[in-house]
């Protein structure tokens, strides 16, 4: 009996030994993995807190694993982007982040590197150009979500003129052409709501409150504002604040969620506000990066995916925590 | 300053008549002169072409657009056109010298980024204007200085100062951020953004007293007289024994003044200083483009407030009409580009190459 308790006990400890020898093996070999790798994120733009949200969480990841991570600014310079992009395939780095300015800019260039053996992860916004990996908010999902609260406010039933403006940031943008679509594939089956503008604003807040302002003005029973950032819509909102409708225009918006709108949210400038939290985004990057690096690979022709999960915030039922903060450098 | 400069500037202003010019009658008949060379057809073929294309537009636009001829919407083009205006003074006075600020809205934004940051952190709004301005007088004096004394062309000079400018508000203020917020909630920043005076708003208030003080600064004062000769000829202006390079240092501080009084416009507006129009947009052109409209000549010495106005009257009301009828931001970009390119093409069918500018050459 005690033979058999002494023998269970040491194929026991075998056991434990042989999985943690195991487990450390694969650790290593995970590790090993990692180790001399090297991935460049091209943004269009630093210093906003998208950007810097999602380089945060890949960093970090950069530094608990052992590779190597470095940020290219594009500054909002389209044609320095193309060129910054050239230049980071000619460096032979083991992945690319590209952060889509519009779905043609860097297509080509996408098409190059993968064919090069460099692997791109597009962040956010999508090319038309397919590469091996996405991370980022389903456009066409919240479009459809923000139609059809539009539809609930101010189509019928509601005792609203059912008037809406749009304002895309740029009209080439991924996220504005496909948020477009949905948005517009969901008002076509109700004809009780009318678009009365559909206007880029060059992502610029100023831009946005001077469309809304004319539009405001033409269209004083305007029902609803949809700003496809929540950035350049502040400028909408307030044009609507000033204008002394904050309380007959709902003002939608999207974006990371960073606490600069939550502030705007509590402040009555934006009402309704699709997040798809730039924070999680940055962590499923930097996962996403863990995953290329062992040998993801996505089935052929298609992308290996992440949607990022989306958080509703409403000014009626606003919670602090709902929006992120970026810390202090 | 002589007679024969007072009065040669004063008609350099009305149009194409040469500069220097023998005094001639009284006081009344000099007015009476310079005021039938300013309606002259002759004199001012494009500002009256211009004029007519703006009347056209309105006239469309009030035939097409359901409430396009209402005094609502007057008052929103006139709001949003508040910043070009003062932008506009800021630069014609430059140009008129025979300059050029492309560091403008760098200036514009720096300056309305530091007043937001202070405005922020709980500072007195006296306070930050004031900090406000004293930045922008600054920031006209280097490149004034750079121009005048370190004589770099002002092309080269201002293009530099927009990128160190732009690019030292972001690394030393926000810490490479893009975009500051104002306090919407502080009651100066709501007069300034929501307030009226009788039926003006009180930003259109501003932009028109920016248009009288630029009317004044060019007509009536010694340093406007300046412009014109530096403008005219700035070899001779400085021959003549004028302190031209004293006049340039003024002449690009009352740019980054207008550019300070147009940035805390539009920061209270939209709530946001936003440094991608810096980068990205392309305010500087629409500002050089309502001057060049208007019939202010890049190579200077000539034009003043009216023909700004002209310009800004036809981009603004042009901005309005294509919002209202719903036109993209490039089919409007291409309608503002097509006008330009065809005032410029009249104007040289009209003026063409002379003497003055073979020697002098075009910007």
């Amino acid at each position: 009996m005690l033979k058999s308790v002494k023998r269970n006990i040491c194929l026991g400890v075998a056991t434990l030994l042989t999985a943690g020898l195991m487990s450390a093996a694969s650790i290593a070999s995970a590790a090993s993995v990692y180790e001399g790798k090297k991935v460049i994120f091209i943004p269009i733009a630093m210093g906003i807190t998208l950007t810097e949200g999602w380089s945060k969480g890949m960093e970090e990841q950069a530094k608990l694993n052992g590779f190597d991570y470095e940020v290219r600014d594009a500054a909002f310079n389209m044609k320095a982007m193309s060129e910054i992009f050239a230049k980071a395939i000619n460096d032979k780095p083991d992945i690319i982040v590209a952060h889509n300015p519009t779905v043609q800019l860097l297509a080509r260039l996408i098409r190059q590197a993968e064919s090069n053996g460099i692997k791109v992860l597009q962040i956010n916004l999508q090319s038309n150009q397919k590469s091996t990996a996405f991370v980022g908010a389903n456009w066409s999902r919240i479009g459809k979500e923000v139609a059809e609260d539009i539809v609930a406010a101010c189509g019928e039933g509601s005792g609203k003129s059912g008037k809406v403006a749009i304002i895309p940031g740029q009209l080439t943008a991924a996220d504005s052409v496909m948020m477009n679509e949905a948005t517009m594939a969901v008002f076509e089956k109700h004809p009780e709501i009318e678009v009365v503008s559909n206007q880029a604003s060059d992502w610029e807040p100023e831009k946005a409150r001077q469309i809304t302002a004319t539009v405001l003005q033409q269209n004083p029973d305007l029902c609803a504002v949809f700003g496809h950032w929540g950035i350049h819509t502040i400028g909408a909102g307030n044009a609507v604040k000033d204008a002394g409708k904050a309380d007959d225009v709902l003002v939608y918006a999207t974006g990371g969620g960073n606490r600069v709108i939550c502030n705007n949210i509590e402040a009555g400038v934006i009402d309704r506000y699709w997040s798809y939290n730039a924070d999680g985004q940055g962590r499923d990057a930097g996962t996403m990066l863990r995953l290329m690096m062992q040998g993801a690979v996505p089935p052929e022709g298609e992308m290996l995916e992440v949607e990022s999960p989306l958080i509703v915030i409403k000014k009626e039922s606003y919670q602090p925590q709902q929006c992120w903060d970026l810390p202090a450098k | 300053m002589d007679t024969g400069l007072k009065q040669s500037s004063k008609s350099a202003q009305t149009g194409n008549e040469p500069l220097l010019q023998s005094p001639r009658g009284g006081e009344a008949d000099s007015l009476l002169q310079q005021w039938q060379n300013q309606l002259s057809f002759k004199q001012h073929p494009l500002e009256y072409i211009i004029l007519g294309i703006s009347l056209l537009v309105i006239i469309v636009f009030a035939v097409m657009i359901d409430g396009f001829f209402t005094w609502g919407n007057l008052s929103i083009i006139a709001r949003n056109a508040t910043a070009l205006t003062i932008l506009g003074c800021g630069m014609a006075v430059v140009i008129i010298s025979r300059g050029l600020d492309l560091s403008q809205i760098s200036v514009m934004v720096a300056v309305s980024a530091v007043f937001g940051l202070l405005l922020s952190t709980g500072t007195d709004y006296m306070i930050a204007l004031l900090a406000a301005f004293l930045l922008a007088i600054v920031l006209g004096a280097l490149n004034g200085w750079l121009i005048a004394y370190i004589e770099i062309p002002a092309l080269m000079s201002t293009l530099a100062t927009a990128m160190l400018i732009a690019g030292f508000c972001r690394w030393g203020f926000l810490q490479g951020e893009f975009l500051v917020l104002i306090p919407k909630e502080l009651p100066e920043v709501i007069f300034l953004s929501t307030g009226k005076i009788s039926v003006f708003p009180v930003s259109v208030i501003i932009g028109i007293v920016v248009l009288i003080a630029t009317y004044v600064l060019l007509s009536q004062t010694v340093l406007g007289r300046m412009v014109y000769a530096m403008g005219d000829n700035y070899i001779s202006a400085r021959l003549t024994g004028l302190s031209v390079r004293t006049a340039t240092v003024f002449i690009y501080i009352f740019s980054a003044i207008t550019a300070c009084i147009a940035g805390i416009i539009v920061s209270s507006g939209s709530g946001t200083v936003d440094f991608r129009i810096v980068t990205n947009g392309t305010l500087l052109f629409e500002v050089i483009m309502v001057v060049v409209l208007g019939g202010i000549r890049l190579r200077g010495g000539r034009g003043g407030v009216f023909n700004l106005l002209i310009g800004v009257i036809l981009i603004s009301v042009l901005h309005n009409g294509m919002t209202l009828l719903n036109l993209s931001g490039q089919v409007q970009n291409l309608v503002k580009g097509l006008i330009l390119i065809s005032a410029i093409v009249i104007d040289n069918y009209i003026n063409p190459r002379d003497a003055e500018t073979d020697t002098q050459g075009d910007l």
